[in-house]
């Protein structure tokens, strides 16, 4: 019966659905996954690296992970051809306020911004929505470190915690019962004001420690690796926002201490 | 009264043995008046790249931010750094959009491309470029400039010596302009990293 309300991206369905946007959100579970987790001193994500075939040529210097400007990073879960458009879109966006203003955009403008610009997708021109889903990390003067998730229908939400892509569910009970460890907590969603007020917000060791345990746990194969994965991390060295993209043996020793830390603790 | 010659500028650009030097006066009138002693004009893009923009003031601001916006965003597309003959395209390019109704500015290139050899440019209100291996000249005091330079310059001078050939060329320029002088600064750039030094010359 959705089969007449679907093909439109303009047209609601009886029900009050926009099909075409919900088969976009689809498309992102089937996409390599990508865990966002916010540190009192940092933002980390991690990716889960498909390589599709040993003949691929080395990419630049990342294929999830895509500077937005000083203070703004992005990671991307789904069609990269679409990603491509609106990450040009945000770097032009930030690059003019920048110009306008002489002063960094506020992250959620930035956000916002790349939202507003899917949502038109939704609503005008008869044209497809992009299946992407986003995970922003950035920092400003206003609010200090920020991560923010955005799908497809141009929602957005800001997160101390957060997966996108494939098995998010999993990773995101596991984030539930792990990040910050208060009995309090909730899924984690809110937006992230001034200071850290939850007691427990885990430094960016701890951060890059449980993305990779729940890149651990999302990821089809038993055996992790560095070259499965894609570690990040945004920080704040002399004032100005440092992006990092963790090298093989930064990588593997992560991995080494998650292992030390399950095998301690007498995980199965 | 010339628009370019609104606000005075004077600017010298000058390659040495892979180093190149930059300097500017600081200097910033409205017409006979002086409103500022420190008023730069030469701007670091890079640690191999310093643009050199005399003209109308305002155009200097405004030139200085759109250079680092498309800058910034060159790297963030490329994932690679800008080379100073690229930049030169850039900022001719730049210039050119505006062909029928122009920035006021007579900007100047100066760096170190990939091998760390000298890179100099120099171009007209509408972009267009030229490329020497010696110096280039910019600003309202170009006719004192052109032969401070042509007297004092030698090939391949050594950082220090480039340093002292440019001071001199530049603070005997300044002293016949009216609309330049108030102080100077001096930028040597090698692949080890910039000297940037203040000269003290005649506050008038």
């Amino acid at each position: 019966m959705a089969r007449r309300y679907d093909s439109s991206t303009t047209t609601f369905s009886p029900e009050g659905r926009l099909h075409q946007v919900e088969y976009a959100i689809e498309a992102i579970n089937n996409a390599g996954t990508c865990v966002g987790i916010l540190a009192k001193d940092g933002v980390v994500m991690a990716s889960e690296k498909r390589v599709t075939s040993g003949l691929l040529a080395p990419t630049k210097s990342s294929e999830k992970t895509y500077k937005l400007c000083q203070h703004a990073a992005c990671n991307v879960a789904g069609l990269t051809a679409d990603a491509n458009i609106l990450i040009d879109q945000a770097r032009l966006r930030a690059g003019r306020y920048e110009y306008q203003y002489c002063e960094q955009i506020p992250i959620e403008q930035l956000v916002e911004h790349v939202c507003n610009y899917k949502q038109a997708y939704t609503q005008y021109g008869g044209l497809r929505p992009f299946g992407v889903a986003f995970l922003f990390a950035g920092y400003d003067a206003h609010h200090g470190f920020q991560l923010y998730q955005s799908d497809p229908s141009g929602n957005y939400s800001g997160w101390k915690a957060t997966v996108i892509g494939a098995n998010n569910q999993a990773g995101k009970s596991l984030l539930k019962n792990e990040y910050g460890s208060s009995s309090e907590e909730k899924e984690g969603e809110m937006k992230v004001e001034g200071a850290a007020e939850e007691i427990a917000m885990p430094d960016v060791n701890e951060a890059l420690r449980l993305a990779v345990k729940v890149l651990n746990k999302t990821m089809d194969a038993t055996a992790t690796s560095p070259e499965k994965m894609e570690l990040f991390v945004m920080s704040l060295k002399d004032g100005a926002c440092v992006h990092k993209i963790l090298n093989k043996d930064e990588t593997q020793k992560v991995i080494d201490e998650v292992e030390a830390e399950s095998s301690a603790a007498g995980d199965s | 009264m010339s628009i370019l010659e609104y606000n005075g500028a004077a600017i010298i650009a000058m390659a040495g043995k892979d180093c190149v030097g930059i300097a500017c006066d600081t200097r910033l009138g409205a017409q006979a008046q002086t409103v500022a002693c420190d008023f730069r004009k030469v701007f670091k893009m890079s640690d191999k790249i310093f643009v050199g923009l005399a003209g109308l003031a305002t155009d200097v601001l405004t030139m200085q931010n759109l250079l680092k916006f498309r800058q910034n965003l060159y790297e963030l597309r490329e994932d690679r750094e800008l080379t100073p003959k690229v930049f030169s395209n850039v900022l001719s390019n730049l210039l050119y959009e505006k062909r029928f109704g122009p920035y006021f500015i007579e900007p100047v290139v100066a760096g170190l491309d990939e091998n760390n050899q000298p890179f100099l440019s120099g171009m007209d209100l509408i972009g267009a470029p030229v490329y020497t291996d010696d110096f280039v000249v910019t600003g309202t005091a170009t006719a004192n400039m052109y032969g401070m330079c042509e007297t004092l310059y030698k090939k391949d001078m050594e950082p220090d010596q480039l340093f002292e050939t440019l001071s001199q060329a530049l603070l005997a320029s300044l002293d016949r302009d009216a609309l330049s002088g108030w102080g100077a600064t001096v930028h040597i750039i090698t692949k080890d990293g910039v000297t940037s030094r203040e000269l003290k010359g005649r506050m008038d």
